[in-house]
C-alpha cells in the first residue's frame, strides 16, 4: 500500500466508524453539537497519533505478555495531558464535552490501531495511518453533528441558522435529534448508504441459517 | 535480553510508567495556574450576572468584570445563629474547603440532609448587592448531591427574600445533554419571579413534575422539569429545598426580614 493510500484508505473504504462500527459511544454523545465534534476530532486524531508514534517507536521493546497494558498506559497519558490543556485553553468546551475527553482512553480505534498496525509497522507508516483514521471517524462525527444541530436546534457551532418557532420563526425543530439515540439512527443510514454504494463493504453472515431440518441418525 | 523474558517485561513497564506519569504530572503542574484562574474568572462572571448589575448581553472584559466584582459587598454568616460573623475575612474564605474542615464543618442531620451533603460549612459567603443606597438582591451559595456530582450554585433573591431573582449553577458533572441542562440559560430564567417560600413561610419552591402552565397556581412556585433529567431535578428541589429551610439560610432571611441589613460603609455603591 503506498503511503497515500494508507492515509486515504480510512477516510472511507476502512473507515473505523461506518466500516468497522467502533468508536460509536462517544459518536453518539456528543454530536449534539458541531462545537464539541470539531474538538473531539481534534483530540481524538492527536491521541491516535501520540499513540500510534509512540507504540510503533518501542513496538521491538514490548514483551507481548504486557504489550496491552502498555499500550493503554500511553494512550491513557495522552488523553489526561489533552483533558489538561483543554481545561486549561478552551475551559467552556471542556466543560460541555466533560467525561467524553477522558473516555477517548476507552475508544477502541485507538487500542485497535496501536495493536494491529503500530505494533507491526515503522513510525512514519502509523502517524499516516493514525491520521487517516483519524480523519475518518472525525468526517463521520462532523457529518452527523451537522445534521444534529442544524435541524435539531436550527444553528451550526451554535450561530443561529434556522429561526426557530419557539423564538418567533418558521423552524419547527426535531428535538429529538438532540438525543443521543439520533445518533444512533443517523450513522444506521450512513451505514447503509455507503453499504449500498459499495457493496463489497457487506459483511458476509456468520451463520447459515439451517434450510431444511438435518436428519438426526439413529432414527 | 529476549524480547519475552520478565526481566524485560518488568524494565519496560516500570520505564513506561515513569515516562509517562512524568509527562502528565508536568502538564498537571504547569496548566493548574491557568485552569485555577479559567474558574475563578468564571465564578466571578457566575455572580456578576446574578446581581442584575450587568445587563444579560453587555459584553464586559475580565479585567472590568473583575473590578466590579471587587466592589461587591460580601459577607460571612454563621448559618445556624443566622447573623453576620465579623472574624472571619470574608475575601480569602473558602467555603468549600471550610466544608471538610474540623474546625468549621458540622454535619447535617439525617432527617434533615436533603441535599445528601454529610457536612457543611458552619460559614458561608453571600453577597449583598446594593444599587442607589437600597438592597436589591441577596445572593446565597447552594450546593447538593445531583445524579453523578455535587451541584455548586447561587440562588440570587429579591430584597423581599422571597421572590427569585436569577440562580444558576457553576460546578456539575451531571450527564451530558440530559441532567447538564440545569445549566441551561433559558431554564434557569423560568426561576425569575417564582416565590420560594409559602404563606407559613415553609420552602417550596419546586422543580416539576412536568410542565408547570404559566397561569396555573402551581406558576408561583414552580418551574419546568426538565426532559430525561428526573433524578437531577429532584436533586435541585431538594437542595433548593434544604438550604432555604431551618437548618439552611432561613434563619438569616427570617432575622434580615425583621432588621435590614445596612450597607457596609467600605463597600462600593454598586451604582456605577
Amino acid at each position: 500500500m503506498s503511503l497515500k493510500q494508507t492515509v486515504t484508505t480510512p477516510l472511507l473504504k476502512e473507515n473505523p466508524l461506518t466500516r468497522n462500527v467502533l468508536g460509536v459511544c462517544a459518536a453518539l454523545a456528543i454530536t449534539n453539537s458541531l462545537t464539541s465534534s470539531l474538538i473531539m476530532s481534534v483530540a481524538m486524531t492527536t491521541v491516535l497519533v501520540i499513540s500510534n508514534a509512540t507504540v510503533s517507536l518501542i513496538r521491538h521493546h514490548l514483551p507481548s505478555s504486557v504489550r496491552l497494558i502498555v499500550q493503554i498506559t500511553i494512550i491513557a497519558s495522552a488523553v489526561t495531558v489533552i483533558d489538561q490543556f483543554l481545561t486549561a485553553y478552551l475551559p467552556a468546551a471542556a466543560s460541555t464535552l466533560s467525561v467524553y475527553i477522558s473516555l477517548i482512553v476507552t475508544n477502541c480505534i485507538v487500542l485497535g490501531r496501536a495493536e494491529t498496525c503500530a505494533m507491526n509497522t515503522g513510525v512514519g507508516r502509523s502517524v499516516l495511518d493514525a491520521l487517516g483514521n483519524g480523519l475518518g471517524y472525525s468526517a463521520i462525527l462532523i457529518i452527523v453533528s451537522t445534521i444534529r444541530e442544524l435541524f435539531g436546534n436550527g444553528s451550526l457551532m451554535g450561530v443561529k441558522i434556522l429561526e426557530l418557532a419557539r423564538d418567533g420563526g418558521w423552524f419547527q425543530p426535531n428535538e429529538m435529534l438532540m438525543l443521543a439515540p439520533s445518533a444512533f439512527f443517523i450513522i444506521g443510514f450512513i451505514v447503509w448508504g455507503i453499504r449500498s454504494w459499495k457493496p463489497e463493504q457487506r459483511e458476509q453472515p456468520e451463520f447459515k441459517p439451517l434450510v431444511a431440518p438435518r436428519e438426526v441418525e439413529g432414527q | 535480553m529476549d524480547k519475552d523474558a520478565p526481566a524485560k517485561a518488568i524494565i519496560v513497564v516500570a520505564l513506561v510508567a515513569v515516562v509517562c506519569s512524568s509527562l502528565v504530572s508536568a502538564a498537571v503542574v504547569l496548566l493548574r495556574p491557568i485552569q485555577l484562574n479559567n474558574q475563578l474568572l468564571e465564578r466571578s462572571r457566575n455572580i456578576m450576572q446574578l446581581t442584575g448589575l450587568v445587563e444579560p448581553g453587555q459584553a464586559l472584559d475580565d479585567a472590568n468584570m473583575l473590578a466590579l466584582f471587587k466592589s461587591l459587598d460580601i459577607r460571612i454568616v454563621d448559618i445556624d445563629k443566622g447573623e453576620f460573623d465579623d472574624s472571619l475575612d470574608p475575601h480569602t474564605f473558602d467555603q468549600r474547603r471550610a466544608a471538610g474542615d474540623p474546625n468549621y464543618r458540622v454535619s447535617v442531620p439525617a432527617a434533615q440532609d436533603l441535599a445528601k451533603l454529610g457536612t457543611r460549612s458552619r460559614f458561608a459567603a453571600i453577597y449583598l448587592v446594593w444599587k442607589d443606597g437600597q438592597l436589591r438582591r441577596i445572593i446565597l451559595p447552594i450546593r447538593g448531591a445531583g445524579m453523578w456530582s455535587m451541584l455548586y450554585g447561587y440562588l440570587a433573591l429579591e430584597a423581599d427574600f422571597n421572590t427569585v431573582a436569577a440562580a444558576s449553577f457553576y460546578e456539575q458533572t451531571e450527564t451530558p445533554g440530559l441532567g447538564d441542562q440545569i445549566t441551561r440559560p433559558d431554564w434557569l430564567a423560568k426561576w425569575r419571579g417564582r416565590k420560594v417560600y409559602d404563606d407559613l413561610g415553609d420552602p417550596v419552591f419546586a422543580v416539576g413534575p412536568g410542565r408547570i402552565a404559566p397561569d396555573s397556581p402551581a406558576a408561583e412556585h414552580r418551574v419546568d422539569a426538565l426532559t430525561g433529567a428526573t433524578i437531577t431535578g429532584d436533586a435541585v428541589t431538594s437542595l433548593v429545598y434544604y438550604w432555604l429551610g431551618p437548618h439552611g439560610f432561613k434563619p438569616l432571611l427570617n432575622r434580615l426580614r425583621e432588621q435590614p441589613p445596612t450597607q457596609a460603609a467600605t463597600a462600593a455603591t454598586g451604582d456605577s
